[in-house]
């Protein structure tokens, strides 16, 4: 069983806020899904390099040309909380990143 | 307790010159209304994606060759996962198993020597946005402010082995980063405005010992001066902490300009999980190899070369090239010169005296105008005091320097026959200091120069007046 | 489709009338299917208009203009609220539009509106929407499958023509399968995500839903094709294919995977896709029995991958810039407010494990693991088409189950087991019905290819929808 202690450390690292319920849940599913995936970590990958492009694409770069932005009132619209074309956020709390 | 040795490394991070920014075509002026140079990549909206501006990649590598790096011809780019009002997609991308540059150095002089620091490797990421705060600090505001017109903005970050082993050589190095880099046009580095950052990685071990003190870094470092003292600061206080046996925390600390200490952000304990994986939107970047030789062919002289070509090339003093070296567009102003008037001595002189307070107010005059000016001093149709003179005008009207001597007759008079009569009339004028001068008051001498120099409205040549005085009043003598 | 775009050339019937017939029906059918989220009934009434206002010039811009369609809530629309099933974007209005709804507005197409789906395309079963459950037209006691259910019962209840939806691990292809309908999850690249809300972007595409293949072939020409604005997007050819000129590519080589035909299959699936293969055999198709012994991993390593890359790139709805936001005293109690009331519960679920999998302590084992079982599983299936030119299974192992029949997430995950191998390896697989059940449920059939061959998977498909009518093993 996954300690509560790690989904806690999960939930704060995932700025998710988890009632009482969902930690016990959640405990149970992360511990259900690491004994079903048992088989997968018993593979021999050693031969092998991940994938994490299945194509094969060659990387587009594109040119140093400046395009119209979004309008400050479009960029803002969706804003929950805007103020003089800023977004607004209540305050922050040291060494939070 | 024996002494400590220091050991010092630098993550610096340079914001390049690019038109738009790294992802996106917004553009990366600075100063624009807030949220204004936004769109739906760089404020991270749904569905979006992310598309890689050639240029950034170039200067990326431009950089990575003026430091002398391995250019890493297949590098990718990764996911760095943090919750930050700043990032907007609560992702940096940035370039974290496999960089763009590998290994390089920079040569510098430090305390008269050439001395080595190496790179360790050179990445692209993307600017995080600005935050505004309604109090003094960060930590002091009731709420933020946030502007994304600088997210994404591209970045290179430049790591240093911690082969640095003073404060003031980490500032000269980072010093001479700046200089390498503003001379290879990737970057304005302006550490006022940001687009020159700099954190410190500082330990502290016993001398000879081969293992490495417990790291501490340093951050908010606004300034070259900044980071020297910060540097000293901590220097000080792991001294103390381990003369007195105590441990240093492995940690993250802030400068603090005002009290000139550094104080504790967060323990390696709370130190961050970014969760690095590859970023599945962007596939590897393949460089062709015909690409990088382009540009390492378009690179220009280097700093470290124009010094050594500056003290060859025209003999200048190590101070005398080093004030070249860092002032680019004064060194223009010299080789430019010196291609039409080929007196150095005199053109280093001129340049690094009055005519470089005169061009920082105001800017540099045209090399021609420069020599045509020097040319008129060296053939005495001018003394060098007029000269200083004429230079003020021709800052100010912009005129030749001929034509303004002309204008105001400020031609030096050398002709002997003329000089002797003034001279005459002066003596005669003052028969009773003559005598004074004769029975042994020779400071007088100075009395018939300026008397001279009057009549002639300080236009005689004052070698010339000194050697016909000399004559004259010996004569008396006899 | 074709007939419909003939009366429209014609004349017979306008872009209006039809717009008008299916938003008729959508009214009629969304009481009991719940198939949209948000109907533009105004801006598909314009586009209409539009439309027939060019036909009348004779300036149509495609044979296919006017003729509306279906698009799923996570694919950007201008102006038209785009809300991933999810609280945390009930009110978003993207700025721009997706590349494909650019292509499909180029082609004349109106947007009827925007198809429900399991929250941020995390489900097989429509049931976690935040919103509300999708029913299945054939029995709404069950699930149409997902996430794209939405986009698969609105074309099978008739309220759309044709859809967009997109699959991850088989969104497309297993609610295909459950709804009778036919869906292709194209390779990837090959349609751009540009405006497709990421799940997992190394695994997610567009693809279309429709009611028979030939129409499944015109809607994936219209939206497929190289986009400078997604970098994964491949610079290979658009589509194009007749199939009516195309005869059966006799001597075709058909790989039928044993492991798909083993443990957990049902009978009758299983005998709707035998009897389906031997209607190919009989065209000329060579059936080989391939192995594709990976498989047992596919399922758990698309979902470490797929929680992996969603925790990322959900990370971005944090009440800052749009979207939900639950005040709070300082931002990051603000951020967990959000994000915990926002999200719901799978959702939360897959960013818990996915943030578990990356975080520095388990990276490698879980990860990186699955990175390279990804790569182990690509090489198998690279193998395997260098032996056959399809490969055909069924889509999923059991027909529509029951609303609220699977508690258990890890049961529901199953739902993938057929499909989830197509998005790691980045192939082409197209689900179509193969019949029905005893209790009327459509079956669904996977055809595999290789990279870019959609072409043979929709030849293929197409030649097995002709015999399946011609009707001597159809049950239904």
């Amino acid at each position: 069983m996954i300690e509560r202690a790690e989904v806690m450390r999960i939930a704060k690292l995932a700025r998710l806020e988890l009632n009482e319920d969902e930690i016990a849940q959640y405990q149970e599913d992360l511990t259900r899904f690491l004994e079903s995936g048992a088989k997968l970590r018993q593979v021999d990958v050693s031969e092998v390099e991940g994938t994490s492009h299945v194509i094969e694409i060659r990387h587009p770069l594109r040119k140093d040309e400046v395009r119209e932005s979004l309008s400050q009132a479009a960029a803002t619209a969706g804003g929950p909380h805007v103020v003089n074309g800023y977004f607004r956020v209540p305050q922050i709390l040291e060494g939070q990143e | 307790m024996g002494k400590y040795e220091t050991v010092i490394g630098l993550e610096i991070h340079v914001a390049l010159l690019t038109k738009s920014k790294f992802l996106c075509t917004c553009s990366t002026e600075f100063g624009a209304p807030p949220n204004s140079h936004c769109c739906p990549i760089c404020l991270g909206l749904p569905g979006s994606l992310p598309i890689v501006n050639e240029k950034a990649v170039e200067y990326g590598v431009r950089a990575g060759l003026a430091l002398n790096c391995q250019i890493n011809s297949y590098s990718k780019f990764d996911r760095k996962n943090y919750f930050y009002p700043d990032l907007p997609k609560a992702y940096q991308i940035t370039q974290e198993a496999f960089p763009l540059c590998g290994p390089g150095y920079v040569d510098y002089y430090y305390n008269g020597e050439l001395t080595r620091t190496k790179i360790n490797r050179i990445h692209l990421e993307e600017e995080a946005g600005k935050l505004v705060h309604s109090g003094e600090s960060i930590v002091h505001s009731e709420y933020s402010l946030v502007d994304y017109n600088r997210a994404g903005i591209p970045l290179i970050e430049i790591v240093t082995a911690p082969d640095i082993s003073h404060p003031e050589q980490a500032r000269v190095f980072l010093e001479q980063l700046r200089l390498i880099l503003d001379y290879v046009g990737v970057s304005d580095c302006k550490m006022e405005e940001g687009s020159l950052r700099c954190d410190a990685n500082i330990s502290l071990r016993p001398v000879g010992s081969q293992t490495m003190g417990t790291k501490v870094e340093i951050k908010n470092l606004n300034s070259f001066r900044a980071l020297e003292r910060a540097l000293e600061y901590e220097v000080r206080r792991q001294e103390a902490v381990l003369k007195q046996q105590g441990q240093i925390g492995q940690e993250t600390r802030t400068w603090d300009e005002r009290s000139g200490k550094t104080f504790s952000m967060r323990s390696k304990a709370d130190a961050p999980d970014y969760r690095y994986f590859p970023e599945p939107d962007l596939p590897p970047l393949e460089l062709k190899k015909a690409w990088i030789e382009d540009i390492k062919d378009s690179l220009p002289e280097l700093p470290l070369e124009r010094l050594h070509r500056l003290m060859e090339q025209y003999g200048l003093s190590h101070y005398e090239a080093s004030f070249f070296v860092n002032y680019p567009d004064f060194n223009e102003m010299l080789e430019e010169t010196a291609a039409i008037f080929p007196n150095v001595k005199m053109i280093t002189n001129w340049l690094m005296g009055d005519y470089s307070r005169l061009a920082r107010e105001q800017g540099h005059i045209s090399p021609k105008m420069m020599a045509g000016l020097l040319e008129i001093v060296d053939q005495e149709i001018i003394s060098n005091n007029q000269g200083k003179d004429v230079l003020e005008e021709m800052f100010a009207t912009g005129k030749a320097a001929l034509t303004i001597v002309d204008e105001q007759g400020l031609r030096m008079v050398s002709d002997e026959d003329a000089l002797q009569r003034v001279i005459g009339e002066v003596l005669a004028e003052n028969e009773s200091l003559v005598e004074r001068f004769i029975s042994g008051e020779t400071r007088l001498f100075g009395f018939f120069i300026g008397q001279v120099m009057r009549k002639t409205q300080g236009k005689a040549n004052p070698e010339v007046v000194n050697e016909l005085l000399k004559t004259a009043l010996n004569s008396r003598r006899i | 489709m074709r007939k419909l775009a003939q009366l429209l050339q014609q004349g017979e019937v306008s872009s209006t009338e039809i717009v008008q017939n299916y938003l008729d029906r959508i009214a009629q059918e969304e009481g009991r299917i719940n198939a949209f989220i948000t109907v533009d009934k105004e801006g598909a009434l314009a586009e209409a208009a539009a439309s027939d206002a060019r036909r009348k010039q004779g300036e149509p811009l495609s044979p296919w203009d006017g003729i509306p369609i279906a698009v799923k809530d996570n694919i950007c629309t201008l102006g038209v609220r785009t809300t991933c099933g999810s609280r945390m974007l009930e009110n978003y209005v993207p700025p721009f539009d997706a590349a494909v709804v650019t292509l499909l507005k180029r082609a004349g197409l109106p947007i009827l509106g925007k198809t429900n789906l399991d929250e941020f395309a995390m489900g097989s079963s429509t049931e976690y929407s935040a919103f509300k459950a999708v029913r299945n037209p054939h029995d709404e006691s069950r699930v149409p499958g997902g996430s794209s259910g939405g986009s698969a019962a609105a074309v099978a209840v008739g309220e759309a023509p044709w859809a967009l939806g997109t699959d991850t691990g088989g969104s497309i292809r297993q609610p295909a399968a459950f709804c009778g309908v036919v869906g292709l999850k194209p390779t990837y690249g090959r349609v751009s995500r540009y405006g497709l809300v990421a799940l997992a972007p190394s695994l997610d595409q567009i693809g279309p839903i429709a009611r028979n293949v030939g129409d499944a072939a015109v809607l994936f020409s219209l939206i497929a094709g190289p986009d400078s604005r997604d970098a994964t997007s491949s610079s290979q050819a658009s589509f194009r294919l007749q199939l009516e000129d195309e005869p059966f590519p006799k001597g075709l080589k058909i790989g039928v995977p044993e492991e798909y035909f083993g443990e957990g299959l049902s009978s009758e699936v299983r005998q709707a896709v035998e009897n389906a293969l031997s209607q190919l055999e009989a065209l000329g198709a060579v059936l080989v029995p391939i192995s594709l012994e990976t498989n047992v991993y596919a399922i758990d390593t698309y979902l470490t991958i797929a929680a992996a890359e969603a925790s990322s790139s959900l990370a971005r709805y944090d009440g800052v810039r749009y979207g939900m936001r639950v005040e709070a005293h300082d931002t990051n109690t603000m951020f967990e407010k959000t994000r915990g009331r926002g999200f719901g519960s799978e959702v939360k679920r897959r960013i818990m494990l996915g943030t578990y999998v990356l975080s520095a302590s388990h990276y490698e084992a879980y990860y990186e693991q699955a990175q390279r079982v990804r790569t182990l599983i690509n090489q198998e299936v690279q193998r395997a088409f260098e032996e056959v030119d399809l490969v055909i299974t069924p889509t999923t192992p059991t027909t529509a189950f029951r609303i609220g029949e699977k508690r258990n997430s890890l049961e529901m995950y199953l739902s993938d087991l057929y499909t989830a191998m197509a998005n790691l390896t980045g192939i082409p697989a197209l689900s179509m019905p193969c019949g029905l059940d005893s209790q009327g449920l459509p079956i669904g059939l996977q055809i595999m290819g290789s990279h870019f061959q959609e072409n043979v998977v929709f030849q293929v498909a197409y030649w097995l929808e002709n015999a399946l009518k011609g009707g001597s093993l159809s049950n239904g």
